[in-house]
């Protein structure tokens, strides 16, 4: 329910950092005209337009997709964009908006994420399809697109990698968002070399690092579930050979001449 | 830091987990003793019989409860992928921990009045 009354002015608390002056970060009040349709993203760009040209942020699309303005909003990894600003004031009537935690701060809410692509690159994310590619298209059953679980539509914003206990503690955890990425191409039918992706997925930075702390869940803005996806990579890796007879046999059938 | 029940429970697994350890040192510091004859026995366990060990023990039963009930918890996520009931089943295991803590600790702390 939206009423008028959520027209009004409230608090937005930044946090601020700039590496050439500033020797740590601090919070930075403004007041922001709010509107029911007023996203948080827009009271960023109010306060950069209106007020502080210097703030500065990552955004592209402005409709959940890119993956670029992932921000931590009350203590809560979220996308900004799709966020109204309205839904996320605390009790004092206000909202607090830091960077990605856990990630070093390039300058206010910009964090480096460095870590996060080099761990991506890692587990290979691409699809190593069959040599023998079918003229018209691979027959992947209703099933087994089902099983992928929704893994397709996660959109690397960094989310649930920056909101994990495990990253906190070691950069050196391959991620909710790869490993959520591995069990996509482990799953999917046409990929070829499930054996050597859980023989990596299952080393010291792998799959059995994770804590089971389950805050990726909680973070995803697109609900998706990075802990379901580790525990069956778990599963899987401790049979990988096994499974890896299962694919070659499925792949027979896959190929439509 | 990010908060949430997950964290909550990730903190006090790590924690209860280190002091069980502690203790179990502890523990083979007495029990060892039993090898130099009953009266070496005896001396180190009568040391144990301060009231705040009384109180200690009662935070030793604590902590093994919750490792046990989170560790049961995490168990069941790892073998039926259950991770929907996250946070339900946080709460189960702390609820409980705390009535077993409860109910254990009365009769430690009454064994304690009692002298």
């Amino acid at each position: 329910m939206v009423n008028n009354n959520s027209e009004r002015t409230v608090t937005v608390r930044v946090q601020r950092f700039n590496p050439d002056v500033d020797k740590k970060p601090y919070l930075a009040e403004f007041s922001v005209h709010m509107t029911p349709d007023t996203t948080i993203l827009d009271g960023l760009h109010q306060i950069k337009a209106e007020q502080d040209g210097s703030l500065t942020f990552r955004r592209s699309c402005r409709h959940a997709i890119c993956g670029s303005c992932a921000m931590n909003v009350n203590g809560r990894n979220i996308l900004v964009c799709k966020t109204p600003l309205r839904t996320q004031l605390d009790g004092q009537g206000q909202v607090t908006i830091r960077p990605l935690p856990y990630l070093p701060i390039i300058k206010d809410l910009v964090v480096d994420r460095t870590s996060f692509w080099e761990q991506y690159r890692r587990v290979k994310p691409w699809l190593v399809p069959p040599d023998d590619i079918p003229e018209k298209e691979f027959r992947v059953s209703p099933a087994e697109v089902a099983a992928l679980n929704n893994a397709e539509t996660c959109i690397m914003c960094g989310a649930c990698y920056s909101a994990c206990s495990v990253i906190g503690m070691t950069k050196q955890y391959i991620g909710p968002h790869a490993l959520l990425k591995a069990f996509l191409r482990v799953i999917d039918p046409r990929d070829t070399i499930v054996a050597e992706r859980l023989t990596d997925l299952a080393g010291g930075d792998g799959v059995y690092r994770c804590h089971t702390v389950f805050n990726c869940i909680d973070a995803c803005p697109k609900n998706l579930d990075p802990t379901k996806a580790i525990e069956i990579l778990r599963k899987l890796a401790q049979k990988r050979l096994a499974y890896e007879h299962t694919r070659r046999e499925r792949q027979k059938s896959l190929i439509v001449k | 830091m990010y908060k949430t029940t997950g964290f909550i429970s990730f903190a006090l697994r790590r924690f209860t987990g280190v002091a069980l350890v502690l203790y179990l040192f502890m523990h083979m510091w007495v029990i060892g003793s039993v090898n130099s004859g009953p009266e070496a026995f005896n001396a180190r366990l009568n040391f144990f019989q301060l009231p705040i060990f009384k109180l200690l023990e009662v935070g030793l039963l604590a902590a093994v409860v919750y490792h046990a009930f989170d560790g049961i918890r995490l168990i069941i996520v790892h073998y039926f992928e259950v991770t929907e009931y996250r946070k339900s089943m946080f709460y189960a295991a702390f609820a409980v921990s705390a009535i077993l803590t409860v109910a254990g600790g009365i009769p430690i702390l009454l064994f304690m009045l009692e002298g």
